[in-house]
């Protein structure tokens, strides 16, 4: 059956111009039920500021995101915009969005996520670097017609996430962004070819997504937090380091765990994650 | 699992333009010709997932034999692969002590989207015992990579090591091949949320298979 796939794959490859970025990307199914029962308790919302958007991306899909939080909220206060990793959806982040919602104290905060395009309702299908500039052009066009600045603006990537961040906050974001914190990134399309083949193969091997994240940080000026756990074997830190470091911009901050994995919230802990997010936030 | 599988695959196509399968242990009479396909399936987390090549070799002389491939799942991917190499006798096998080959040849990738290209030079060692049809060998092997510095962020390696061990059973017009080989075990091989089965955590594995039509 795998063979059979295979032969599928590789036909279908052939057919379509023969690039795997498409490949790349996990997206699935949603369910989009977005609800406390499915929260902690110490990250239940009040469910009246739980809000499904539908935006247009570019000429012809339509992304989803979850704003949580009162829109009038936009135009004044802080607003987080999470990017989010590899999964099919943005249901995986839901406890995320809770945590977000209560930093500080409930709602303190606003906060915004979305499916990529091929991730959770979202139509069409992310292809590379255009489609996932253009999901993420779509938030900031809702969000800056209703009133956000740049100073209110936090963008949260988490590894896939770190993708689109990249070239957003390398002047790319309509909205510059300010503050930018990078959890668990991904470093450059290279080095992902480069690990798996340990030679120096260039991604335009296999794939016409080029996502450079370190020459990004290098044009980057605003505020980096960069988190990372050591035994991450997603995204190994020494070529994510490296990528960081190429940051030369106003403010760095880094958070490295000795053990962490991929799953960085998770194996340091929320009280953890908050308090260098919040720190960082309030610098 | 279509997904799953998709992901796989790529990883196992990522891992195969790093090490293809020795073609020839045992040099070809001279004057005859081998034209054979190959498969691989590199190991990603508990899955063999197939990549194929191809490859025609012919006996120069009694003890050197040249051989040219192509991989045809990098070709899917955009990336023409090519390879060809010579395999000599350096040790005629004696009885029951093993004969040894070298080899030596280059591995080249050509990107069809930016142009981008590699030259991989290779050079390996085969020890083998052949009684009748039957052949088996151990074989050291390394690709050079003389672009190590291209690499980001200076991660470059110069050699890429691989050793493998496999059977063959040439017999007249047909032969048939097994190889298990471990590949690059001097440095950690990664794949974005996928795990690859390594040898104390380096590199990655995989059985190689091939037929070939001797003439």
């Amino acid at each position: 059956m795998k063979n059979f796939l295979f032969l599928v794959l590789s036909a279908s490859l052939l057919y379509s111009c023969a690039d795997v970025s498409g490949a790349l990307f996990a997206g699935g199914d949603g369910t989009y039920d977005f609800k406390n029962v499915h929260l902690d308790p110490k990250f239940q919302v009040d469910e009246s500021k739980i809000h499904l958007l539908d935006l247009l991306s570019g000429e012809e899909d339509t992304i989803y995101a979850l704003y949580v939080g009162d829109f009038a909220q936009i135009a004044t206060d802080t607003i987080i915009v999470f990017l989010h990793g590899n999964t099919p959806s943005m249901d995986s982040y839901w406890q995320t969005a809770g945590l977000f919602s209560n930093l500080v104290e409930k709602h303190h905060y606003g906060f915004i996520m979305y499916d990529y395009r091929g991730f959770g309702w979202s139509t069409g299908r992310s292809t590379g670097e255009e489609s996932m500039a253009a999901d993420y052009d779509a938030v900031l066009s809702f969000l800056q017609a209703q009133g956000l600045t740049s100073d209110r603006m936090i963008v949260v990537a988490n590894s896939l996430g770190s993708l689109p961040a990249g070239p957003a906050a390398a002047g790319g974001s309509r909205i510059p962004v300010q503050k930018l914190v990078m959890e668990v990134p991904q470093s450059t399309a290279n080095v992902i070819m480069q690990n798996a083949t340990g030679l120096s193969l260039p991604a335009s091997m296999i794939t016409s997504y080029k996502f450079d994240l370190g020459q990004n940080m290098e044009d980057y000026t605003g505020e980096l937090l960069w988190m990372h756990g050591t035994e991450d074997a997603v995204a190994p830190i020494e070529t994510a380091e490296a990528a960081m470091q190429k940051y030369q911009g106003a403010y760095y901050q880094e958070a490295v765990y000795e053990g962490a994995g991929h799953g960085l919230r998770w194996d340091i802990g929320d009280d953890e994650w908050s308090k260098v997010v919040l720190d960082f936030i309030r610098h | 699992m279509l997904r799953k599988t998709l992901l796989g695959a790529l990883g196992t196509l990522i891992i195969a333009t790093g090490c293809t399968p020795t073609k020839v242990v045992v040099p070809l009479e001279e004057g005859q010709w081998q034209i054979g396909v190959t498969q691989g399936r590199a190991q990603i987390e508990d899955w063999y997932l197939p990549v194929y090549g191809g490859y025609v070799a012919q006996g120069m002389s009694s003890s050197k034999t040249n051989y040219a491939g192509i991989q045809f799942s990098s070709l899917l991917l955009g990336a023409i692969q090519l390879e060809a190499g010579q395999v000599a006798t350096l040790v005629p096998q004696r009885g029951w002590k093993p004969g040894i080959s070298y080899s030596y040849g280059a591995q080249s990738f050509l990107s069809t989207r930016d142009y981008a290209f590699r030259l991989y030079p290779e050079a390996g060692l085969n020890a083998y015992l052949q009684r009748g049809p039957h052949i088996l060998n151990a074989s050291a092997n390394t690709w050079v990579d003389p672009t190590w510095f291209l690499a980001d962020f200076s991660r470059g390696q110069i050699l890429a090591p691989s050793f493998s061990a496999g059977y063959r059973l040439r017999y007249k017009w047909f032969e048939a091949q097994l190889e298990y080989k471990i590949l690059n075990p001097t440095r950690e091989i990664h794949i974005p949320q996928y795990y690859v089965p390594s040898t104390a955590g380096l590199g990655g594995r995989g059985f190689f298979y091939g037929i070939a039509i001797n003439f």
